[in-house]
């Protein structure tokens, strides 16, 4: 079975691991153990220590701990239930403006403001820039990802959580 | 029409009992268990081997037989061995998209009683190019031939090439004007168009005398035929080896493994649960010459898509929620919308084992009637799918991408798709005579970023998994224009911690001709038609095209004064302003009388969206991304990054004022922004009020129209009733 270190993880997942070395990984039959061995690398990586159960973003996961399972930023901050959308909970950065939109696109075309806006989910007790969403305005917000959070746990990895 | 009644099927009939026994069991064509593969593994695996060795060696032999640059240099062509029902066993690389189109079209032809009339005979050759049969678009014409073995129907070999000219309203492959079936170009309906291993001559004929390009077709033709021929006498031989009866089990045993291994890998790769995300197209197209008043000349898409992931491993997706179908060439069928899902798997997850339709089996796509995934009017256009496709494609790639981050396997993330724009052209060719043609250089524009590295530049597209531009020289050899310069389009790919793909732009001078059509497609309008991941921008979309007609260039050149070599990054001017002559500017598809020579044109190809926080970008990867032309200064100052000029005069990073500028914009950021609840209130009276621009009005209008569950969720979220604010209180 193809394993690979912790210390080998956390360069990957870091991006700082040799690309030679990231190319074997790419195309070696993948590690069985990866999953375990990641959220050790990312609770390492945090300051606080409820239980990371699921990564769902660069720097946003879903915890267990006193505030029962919440989708929680690296800083800390509780966007709350895992299961309602934490964007709903986060501030928003909305670029509806030629000139908002110019800001990041400085020498290319533009989209009609009139047509799309961007609008950009953000901590907001660290300002970590979460999630961008480009959208007609009007548009829902969309909530990206609800994870099977209980099959995953019991028949995926084979390691049933205990009841929230 | 044939009576039924009275006529033997044996073909159709086991079509059908294949998919009876795959209903019941679960399993392909009802293989339970994998006998073959349990009692000799290494045989198992070593014939599978021959039979892809097969399909990639046809493949190669029948791309020297092209005329077509598409083909010859691209490698816009891939092989597959059916099954007698159509059912992939094993392809070539290339352009995978076509393996399960190919495969809808032979179990067209059983089910329309092709057993009968025209007959299935040894040595039959059957082509189509019509979408709702079996293929993406047009100019995806493929070829199939039946295996005959000891007198039985054994399987069929099939090969698609895409045609650089398919005889349309307007020149090249991708028919960008046509808005209804009968102007996309010359169609070929399941045509039993050759025999006895020979193309029919009246075929060839009728082709040589519909095409602006014959050449190009007819010799893919004999390449396709040619490959086919090449791989059913390998399976052929193979068969004399191993006897009928086991080719027979083992190939349908492949194709179950097939569908075990895709099941097996979701299960390994990704997290259950449901995923959502949306992208967007905007066609435009008010005033341009040859639009004819069918529809709506401009128009916003919505595209929405929902990922359900099974704990058994099942893939779903539904695009429920998005728009009609309309006069325009970029609707899909649903052959098209299963190549799209049937590609995309290829790239992220069929990376090992044996990849062939089973993994297609694994996967369930919901494609509600009357959307531009599944007209419900076969006279619909599909000449430029791949203008929806790839965008809706691209969500599921970031879907998938978001499934692997939460498993783990960074390196597998990837924000993906890239709609690149594609020119057609036709008219008087450099030799004087007539031509016709699709640039291909699109074949290897800007990928998305992965979640561990920065996108590919110049080097990705979605339906070709082995994006090659093709040679300079060759396309010079092809087309009335010259290149008089290709550069790296700066800040074309998203802003992120890891950045997109840039493309490229090309200039050209017209050259020899006094009569060309340049057509653009397939490239959004006011609208991202890609996204970023986790924090990282979508890539601007290249929507203006710039030319001069009648410029001074050679008058300058003999001078020695400055030429243009590309469009510059000055957003509201053109670098090919220094040239004298009539500047033009149009925005979207690119349709306007002919060009000669002395003209000049440039295109921009499409980069890919980013991942990540941008304020997290590696301040040196960023010097050197300015030191190089991927990004401008101005486009540093997005992710924070101060540079300064190094001793050597190069770009290099201030450290200490990139963090406090950081620091600041952390700042900045957390004072600007609102409570995502406050944002909301506001919004929701201008929802009420119906605030918008009259395409996103219509937009809302017919997705609410189409689907009840887009208007309920749309109202629920907003706390309205959306049918009444867009409809007029229709229910």
């Amino acid at each position: 079975m193809t394993t690979y270190s912790k210390e080998v993880i956390a360069d990957l997942v870091a991006g700082r691991l040799p690309w030679p070395h990231t190319r074997r990984i790419m195309s070696a039959y993948k590690d069985d153990d990866r999953f375990f061995k990641y959220v050790e690398v990312l609770q390492d990586r945090v300051a606080w220590d409820h239980r990371i159960l699921l990564p769902v973003g660069d720097h946003l996961f879903i915890t267990d701990g006193a505030d029962g399972r919440v989708t929680r930023c690296e800083c800390g901050h509780s966007f709350g239930d895992y299961r309602s959308n934490w964007k709903l909970s986060a501030s928003i950065i909305v670029r509806d403006s030629e000139e908002a939109l110019r800001e990041i696109y400085p020498n290319s075309d533009l989209p009609d403001p009139a047509w799309m806006e961007i609008r950009e989910f953000i901590c907001p007790e660290c300002g970590t820039m979460h999630e961008v969403e480009a959208a007609a305005p009007g548009y829902p917000v969309v909530h990206d990802f609800e994870p099977d959070l209980e099959g995953f746990y019991r028949d995926w990895l084979d390691r049933p959580l205990e009841q929230a | 029409m044939l009576d039924k009644s009275r006529t033997v099927f044996p073909l159709r009939d086991r079509l059908l009992e294949s998919e009876r026994l795959m209903e019941q069991t679960g399993c392909y064509d009802g293989v339970t268990e994998l006998c073959l593969r349990r009692e000799d593994p290494l045989k198992f695996e070593t014939l599978h081997t021959k039979l892809r060795a097969a399909c990639v060696s046809a493949r190669e032999m029948a791309r020297r037989i092209s005329a077509s640059p598409g083909v010859r240099e691209v490698g816009e062509m891939v092989v597959a061995i059916y099954t007698p029902e159509g059912d992939a066993i094993a392809l070539s690389n290339g352009i995978m998209v076509h393996v399960h189109t190919m495969s809808r079209f032979i179990k067209w032809m059983i089910r329309n009683g092709y057993e009968e009339a025209p007959g299935i005979a040894d040595g039959d050759i059957f082509a189509n190019n019509d979408a709702f049969i079996g293929t993406v678009q047009v100019p995806d014409v493929m070829d199939v031939m039946p295996i005959f073995h000891s007198g039985r129907l054994v399987g069929w070999v099939g090969a698609v090439c895409h045609e650089l000219e398919a005889g349309g309203i307007t020149p090249g492959g991708d028919v960008c004007l046509a808005q209804e079936r009968f102007t996309e170009g010359l169609f070929v309906c399941a045509e039993k168009v050759g025999h006895n291993d020979e193309l029919r001559r009246d075929y060839v004929i009728r082709c040589e005398r519909n095409l602006r390009m014959p050449i190009y077709w007819v010799l893919d033709e004999k390449a396709k035929v040619a490959s086919c021929i090449d791989m059913r006498e390998s399976v052929k031989a193979l068969i004399d080896e191993i006897g009928v009866d086991y080719w027979e089990k083992l190939s349908k045993e492949f194709i179950e493994e097939g569908r075990r291994a895709q099941l097996a890998r979701t299960r390994q790769l990704t997290v259950p649960g449901i995923y959502r995300g949306h992208t967007f197209y905007g066609h435009v197209t008010e005033g341009k010459p040859g639009f004819q008043p069918l529809g709506p000349a401009d128009w916003l898409y919505n595209i929405p898509l929902e990922m359900e992931i099974g704990t058994d491993g099942k893939i779903t997706l539904d695009f429920e929620g998005t728009q009609p179908w309309g006069y325009h060439s970029m609707n899909c069928t649903p052959a098209g919308m299963d190549g799209g899902m049937f590609v995309t798997l290829t790239q992220h997850m069929n990376f090992e084992g044996l990849v062939n339709d089973g993994a297609w089996m694994a996967t369930e796509l919901k494609l509600p009637e009357g959307t531009w995934t599944n007209p419900d009017n076969e006279q619909a256009a599909t000449a430029t799918s791949w203008a929806l496709l790839l965008p809706a494609y691209g969500v599921f790639q970031r879907m998938l991408s978001r499934s692997f981050v939460a498993r783990g396997f960074v390196e597998e993330a990837f924000v993906g798709q890239v709609n690149s724009p594609m020119i057609e052209m036709g008219g008087e060719s450099q030799y004087g005579t007539q031509f016709g043609m699709a640039h291909f250089e699109c074949a290897a524009a800007g990928s998305g970023a992965l979640a561990i590295k920065d996108g590919l530049d110049t080097a990705y597209v979605g339906w070709n998994p082995e994006s090659d531009m093709g040679n300079i020289e060759i396309w010079e050899q092809s087309m009335p224009m010259l290149y008089i310069g290709r550069a790296i389009v700066p800040n074309s790919g998203g802003a992120g911690k890891y950045r997109g793909g840039c493309s490229f732009a090309s200039t050209w001078l017209l050259n020899r001709t006094e009569h060309l059509r340049l057509v653009t497609s397939e490239h959004s309008s006011r609208v991202f038609d890609n996204g970023g991941m986790c924090g990282g921008y979508p890539a601007p979309t290249c929507q203006k095209h710039r030319a001069v007609r009648g410029s001074d260039i050679h008058e300058r050149a003999a001078a020695g004064l400055p030429l243009a070599h590309a469009p510059g990054t000055d957003p509201l001017h053109s670098d090919l302003e220094v040239l004298g002559g009539e500047q033009i500017l149009v925005e979207g598809p690119y349709i306007t009388a002919p060009h000669k020579a002395g003209d000049v044109f440039t295109h921009s190809y499409n980069g890919g969206g980013g991942y990540g926080d941008v304020l997290e970008r590696d301040p040196a990867k960023t010097a050197w991304d300015v030191e190089n032309g991927f990004l401008t200064p101005q486009a540093a100052a997005i992710f924070g990054i101060v540079l300064r000029d190094g001793l050597d005069g190069r770009p290099e990073p201030d450290l200490e004022a990139t963090e406090r500028r950081r620091a600041e914009m952390r700042a900045e950021r957390i004072a600007r922004a609102v409570p995502v609840s406050e944002w909301m209130a506001r919004e929701r009276l201008r929802i009420e009020k119906a605030d918008f621009a009259p395409e996103v009005r219509n937009m809302f209008a017919s997705a609410m129209r189409l689907s009840q569950k887009f208007s309920d969720e749309f109202s629920r979220f907003w706390g309205v009733d959306g049918k009444a604010i867009f409809l007029g209180g229709s229910k």
